[in-house]
């Protein structure tokens, strides 16, 4: 059970784990079972939406009284990323820089694992943690939605959470980075925290002004919102340049972590 | 097969930390089957050493191999085979004490039950308890066993002996010297002089991030000074001992005389029965008075 960083890592975060999983299900729910009120007034809201700017309306989708352009608006636009943001990035940002401020790093790094090596391992278990919650909500929106009317592929389904999820891995591989090349957990949740609401900002921002097409492919969040997964499934660039992002961070984290001295 | 090589060697070893301490230039080498006491006032840099001995830090210039390993390139293979407790440490508060030793202990490939229970209760120490309701004494028990519980060759311990009880010093101090029996190497810091002289073979003394002296603990103990305070039941004039073998300083105010001593206190006790005494203390000197005796550099004075 305690036979490895990555298990150990894992284990120690069962209960949190649970109750997560209880409130993804619980707001899966909560989303699902108001589409048929919502789906009868749907001319009240599409009027509604048209009276937002029109970026806004883009970000949240506009094609709000089907199922799966609901689905984007309610769930996949904003809740269920800053949902899973929370997650990673928090679990990212404890994964070197946690052990370093409660002391545990060095009795932790006296045992003959190899710094990269206690890195990757809390990495992959961020990753295994993330894909679990996915699998967590996207299993309570295949089965919660029927009920409610909402006739959603089960393909679609997996591939906008399993967006959701990379975006929230790309994210929680730059908390891992930040915290490994500074041990402080307070300025990795911060720096990503910041970097992420930005690069949501800028995607907004792009959809309504011209001319910053350029800039919104600096977004992580461009690459998240721009297939509409939920409606078309997930084109596989998108997925790559998330994953991409993911892996260069963790190897800046490896690189960052392996030279650096460490706090006492 | 490099059974010559010394356990812990450190060359020319220097880490600066801008303008503030750091250790400076330090060379000194443990051999194998010592015990060796790297002794100095809290801030001297023991841990400093230490932290780049295990290379959580990286010197700014010079090396320390341990078992002719390199700190810095064969730091696995130096975990693989040494113990180490560090000055401070935090353990999983969640975990009970066995979960973190065993966790421990499967990160170094696996540690038998037997060995931890053995020492768990050698230290009194309960191992079901959750660490986040145990006290800090017991903390550092967790902390010893976690150094101990594979053998290691060679053990690196930083202040092994604080928030310990004298019951429970006393057993660490047997389980060092089983260690010693064993074949096994001991460094150990620490600021309290007497730890040192009991348990160590020989100690190297840092004083603001430099070696100032190693010494063999019989040396030391030549070299010790022992003050003597006496209150008399009329005033003695100091010059009356400043000739007693062995008397380094005689400070004397009314009825009372301060003597400073190097060397054994019967002929001052002699010297002090021609007189009536009221009262008479002996005391070891401080660490402190102990370096500006005989460690103090030229600027020492100064202030």
């Amino acid at each position: 059970m305690l036979a490895s960083v990555f298990a150990k890592t894992l284990v120690e975060q069962r209960r949190a784990l649970i109750w997560w999983a209880m409130g993804l299900v619980a707001a899966c729910l909560l989303t699902t079972a108001f589409y048929p009120s919502i789906h009868e007034n749907a001319a009240s809201f599409e009027r509604l939406l048209d009276s937002l700017p029109e970026g806004l309306r883009r970000a949240f989708g506009e094609d709000f009284a089907s199922p799966a352009g609901y689905l984007q608006a309610r769930l996949f636009s904003i809740f269920a990323p800053v949902l899973f943001l929370i997650f990673a990035i928090g679990a990212g940002a404890r994964a070197i820089a946690g052990e370093e401020e409660h002391k545990t790093l060095d009795l932790l790094l006296s045992t003959p694992v190899p710094r990269r090596r206690v890195l990757l391992d809390k990495a992959f278990a961020m990753l295994a943690a993330t894909v679990g919650l996915g699998v967590v909500l996207a299993l309570a929106i295949a089965v919660s939605g029927p009920p409610f009317e909402i006739a959603v592929s089960t393909a679609n389904i997996a591939a906008a959470v399993g967006d959701c999820v990379l975006l929230s891995i790309a994210f929680g591989s730059i908390a891992i980075a930040v915290g490994a090349g500074t041990g402080r957990r307070s300025v990795a949740i911060g720096l990503t925290a910041g970097i992420a609401a930005g690069s949501y900002l800028i995607d907004v921002l792009a959809l309504s002004v011209d001319g910053l097409g350029w800039l919104q492919r600096l977004s992580p969040f461009f690459f998240y919102r721009e297939s509409d997964p939920i409606a078309h499934g997930l084109d596989p660039w998108d997925a790559v340049v998330l994953a991409a992002i993911a892996i260069v961070s963790t190897g800046i984290a490896v690189a960052a972590f392996d030279r650096r001295d460490l706090a006492a | 097969m490099n059974g010559s090589t010394p356990a812990l060697e450190v060359a020319r070893l220097t880490k600066s930390y801008g303008r503030s301490r750091g250790v400076v230039d330090l060379t000194f080498s443990v051999e194998r089957g010592e015990i060796f006491g790297y002794l100095g006032p809290n801030g001297a840099g023991k841990t400093t050493t230490i932290r780049t001995i295990l290379d959580f830090i990286r010197p700014t210039g010079g090396r320390a191999t341990v078992l002719g390993l390199d700190a810095r390139r064969d730091a696995v293979e130096i975990h693989r085979r040494i113990g180490y407790l560090p000055g401070e440490f935090g353990l999983y508060e969640r975990f009970t004490g066995l979960e973190q030793l065993t966790y421990v202990g499967s990160l170094r490939g696996g540690v038998e039950e037997r060995s931890i229970r053995d020492l768990a209760d050698r230290f009194d120490l309960d191992l079901g308890i959750r660490i986040a309701s145990l006290s800090h004494g017991n903390k550092q028990k967790v902390g010893l066993i976690q150094a101990f519980m594979h053998r290691p060759e060679v053990l690196i311990l930083d202040e092994p002996t604080q928030g310990l009880d004298p019951l429970m010093q006393q057993e660490f101090y047997r389980v060092l010297h089983e260690t010693r029996e064993r074949g096994g190497t001991v460094f150990l810091s620490s600021h309290v002089m007497p730890e040192v002289e009991h348990v160590c073979d020989r100690v190297g003394i840092i004083r603001d991030g430099r070696l100032a002296a190693v010494e063999e603990i019989a040396d030391l103990k030549g070299k010790a000074l022992k003050m003597i305070e006496v209150r008399m039941a009329s005033p003695v004039p100091a010059p009356a001992f400043e000739h007693v073998p062995g008397v380094r300083e005689v400070v004397a105010f009314g009825d009372r005389l301060r003597i400073t001593l190097a060397g054994p206190i019967d002929p001052v006790v002699k010297a002090l029965a021609r007189y009536e005494v009221l009262d008479l203390q002996s005391r070891e000197p401080s660490l402190e008075e102990i370096f500006l005796t005989f460690y103090a550099g030229p600027d020492d004075h100064a202030g």
